[in-house]
């Protein structure tokens, strides 16, 4: 697969300097604080999970990171570049790509309209020929359905093609909310398996999940949000093992 | 398949050249010599405002149908192209040296006025655009109206007479509450003939259509289905949604204008032609036809046109009027916006996506642009064969 190759940011990196760097990042939603400070480090090549219960802050940090909501305080940084000045368009344009939480596809749109829309920054027809033949390399199902309408695709195609959508901008990194939220098993397991080949292609990925168990054997670090705040960070095998996290959000 | 394709698509450009072509040629003739064949002046005038609502509707589909957002003062931008176009169109005759309207000279004052009405129409689009960033759904619909309702009430108020300010001064020679109607009250002349009306409807039509299916009104499709996913992919809705405020209401200064200045059409612009009706007429339109469809749109343009016509035959038959003299208070009119109230309560119920609801007429594949993208079958089965 060839999504990650020829993106438009080419971002300059020093040898083990993260691709993104969250510190003391607060959000709040007028009185709410839904962030308290967070700080998260996502290094190139890395699927890094971010577990945590509903309503932890998981969205809202992904929403940081796209410039979706103010911060109250704290920096998000790109390649070691501060972000705040950028409006969520630039950041499109520097890299980084977000799947939404709940599938949100434009259900009236086509499929491929869905797609072309993902690679609305860049127009370059070749580039994005060839995006979209990797796209239904990776999803099959997205390419037998690229006339329907979005909005009758099955749950899981729906997060196939909010997924597909987002790679069509072709990103540094990847961020995804909740990609098994509400799907049949048996797609998840397809879409993780997406996920780890979209990785293997390079592309940096922070993936958000409530589904703990299929979040830590998909990536190599996590970290556990809880209200607002990061309580555990650290190798995702480990965590796995961890007891305090077997007890809150593995059953047992 | 690519040379196939381009042939194809070849032969599609003259074909569409070739219906261009027609259709001006036919509002040419029309303009030459309907007035031959239909001798009614109110039935041609009733075609030509027909034409002139297709414009309105087509105009407010884009806010309040592509780009999901709400607006209940289109007739300010329809009164602010009608206003522009008289005023200029008189001035112009004036210079010109008065007499008839010719239709060789309708090829200067049309263009003027109509470019005139579509760039303070644009203008003011931008003005009230911009809230557009901050307020949502009823908030903006509010502002819109405010706009309407104060550009009709500037002009309804504006006191005869030669002293205040040079803006007081300009604005009393507008008429106030009882219209303009030319220099001298001579009455506005009326240049804009078939040609110009039937034409122009073609013409923007085909714009609307092709704003629908670029990547700009896709792009405006998406925001209006969901900002943040939107917003993820790269669109500005900064950018889009102040634009579709700028689109709309230049299409509406054309329309506004056109029927200021239209053959067949009363010489005069009042405010009240731009009252909260005529914002509720376009929203209807609009709703009717399908929020979203640009054929949608024309259709509903005509429909009530029509169907404010047919109430005024109504009104005028000997039953009403002898009706009238008994109950002085009945006014079919004001009763038309009840109908109008219960055929949207009823689609709403029946069929609430309007008309077409976002489809189009004529429409072969939706939104497919040859070329673009790997076909789809094909696609698939070389990833089951990898
Ligand atoms: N737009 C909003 N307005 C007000 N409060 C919000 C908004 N979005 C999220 N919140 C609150 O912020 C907190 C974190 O929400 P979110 O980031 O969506 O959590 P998660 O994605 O982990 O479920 C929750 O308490 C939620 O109620
Ligand atoms: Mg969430």
């Amino acid at each position: 697969m060839r999504v990650a190759h020829p993106t438009r940011a080419s971002l300059a990196l020093a040898d083990g300097a993260p691709l993104l760097e969250l510190t003391d990042v607060k959000v709040s939603y007028g009185g709410i604080k839904a962030l308290k400070g967070v700080d998260l480090r996502v290094f190139p090549g890395e699927i890094v999970a971010m577990i945590g219960a509903n309503g932890a802050g998981k969205t809202t940090t992904l929403k940081s990171i796209m410039g979706l909501v103010p911060l109250a305080g704290g920096a998000v940084k790109l390649a070691g570049r501060p972000l705040a000045q950028d409006t969520t368009e630039q950041r499109v344009a520097e890299g980084i790509s977000l799947a939404p939480e709940g599938r949100a596809i434009f259900p009236n749109l086509t499929v491929l309209e869905n797609l072309e829309l993902g690679a609305y920054l860049h127009r370059d027809a070749k580039a994005m020929k060839e995006t979209l033949e990797d796209v239904t390399e990776l999803f099959p199902r997205l390419g037998e359905r690229m006339k329907q309408e979005g909005g009758t695709l099955s749950g899981g195609e729906q997060q196939m093609l909010a997924i597909g959508r987002a790679l069509m901008a072709r990103p540094r990194l990847l961020l995804l909310d909740e990609p098994s939220l509400g799907i049949a098993p048996k797609l998840v397991q397809q879409i993780f398996r997406a996920i780890a080949e979209i990785a293997r292609s390079g592309v940096t990925i922070l993936l958000v999940e409530q589904n703990t168990r299929i979040a830590l054997s998909t990536s190599q670090r996590a970290y556990v949000l809880r209200t607002g705040e990061i309580a555990l960070e650290g190798d995702a095998k480990e965590l796995a093992s961890n007891p305090e996290i077997q007890a809150a959000y593995l059953g047992g | 398949m690519a040379r196939g394709q381009a042939g194809k698509s070849g032969g599609l450009r003259w074909s569409r050249l070739a219906v261009g072509a027609g259709v001006l040629g036919v509002a040419l003739l029309c303009d030459l010599y309907l007035a031959d064949f239909v001798h009614d002046s109110s039935i041609r005038q009733l075609f030509m405002l027909a034409a002139c609502n297709v414009l309105v509707a087509s105009s407010l589909n884009v806010i309040n149908g592509m780009a999901g957002q709400f607006s209940i003062g289109h007739a300010g931008f329809v009164g602010l192209g009608g206003y522009t176009s008289a005023v200029i169109a008189s001035n112009l005759h004036e210079m010109l040296g008065g007499g008839e309207p010719t239709f060789a000279r309708s090829f200067i004052v049309v263009p003027v006025c109509l470019l005139a009405s579509a760039t303070l129409a644009g203008i003011f689009g931008f003005l009230v655009g911009l809230p557009s960033l901050r307020l949502r759904g009823d908030y903006l619909a509010i502002v819109t109206l405010g706009f309407a309702e104060i550009f009709r009430l500037v002009i309804a108020t504006a006191q005869a007479g030669e002293d205040g300010s040079p803006i007081a001064r300009a604005l009393s020679r507008l008429g106030g509450q009882n219209g303009y109607m030319g220099i001298d009250n001579q009455g506005i002349p009326l240049y804009a003939g078939p040609f110009w009306v039937f034409g122009l409807a073609f013409v923007l039509g085909v714009v609307a259509w092709r704003i629908k299916f670029s990547g700009w009104g896709r792009a405006l499709r998406a925001l209006r289905e969901d900002e943040i996913a939107a917003a993820a992919v790269g669109v500005d809705p900064t950018r889009y949604k102040v634009t579709s405020f700028v689109i709309a209401a230049v299409g509406a200064g054309v329309a506004g204008g056109l029927m200021a200045i239209m053959r067949d059409g009363t010489p005069i612009v009042n405010p009240d032609n731009y009252n909260f009706q005529a914002s509720f007429d376009a929203i209807t339109m609009v709703i009717l036809g399908g929020s979203g469809s640009v054929t949608g749109a024309a259709i509903g343009g005509v429909f009530i046109t029509f169907s404010i016509k047919a109430i005024e035959q109504v009104q005028a038959t000997s039953a009403v009027q002898a009706l009238r003299r008994e109950f002085e208070s009945l006014d079919l009119n004001a009763l038309r916006m009840i109908v109008y109230a219960l055929v949207l309560v009823l689609l709403m119920v029946v069929r609430p996506e309007g008309l077409l609801g976002e489809r189009e007429l004529f429409q072969k594949r939706r939104g497919g642009r040859g070329g673009s993208g790997p076909d789809a079958p094909r696609a698939g089965a070389k990833a089951e064969a990898a």
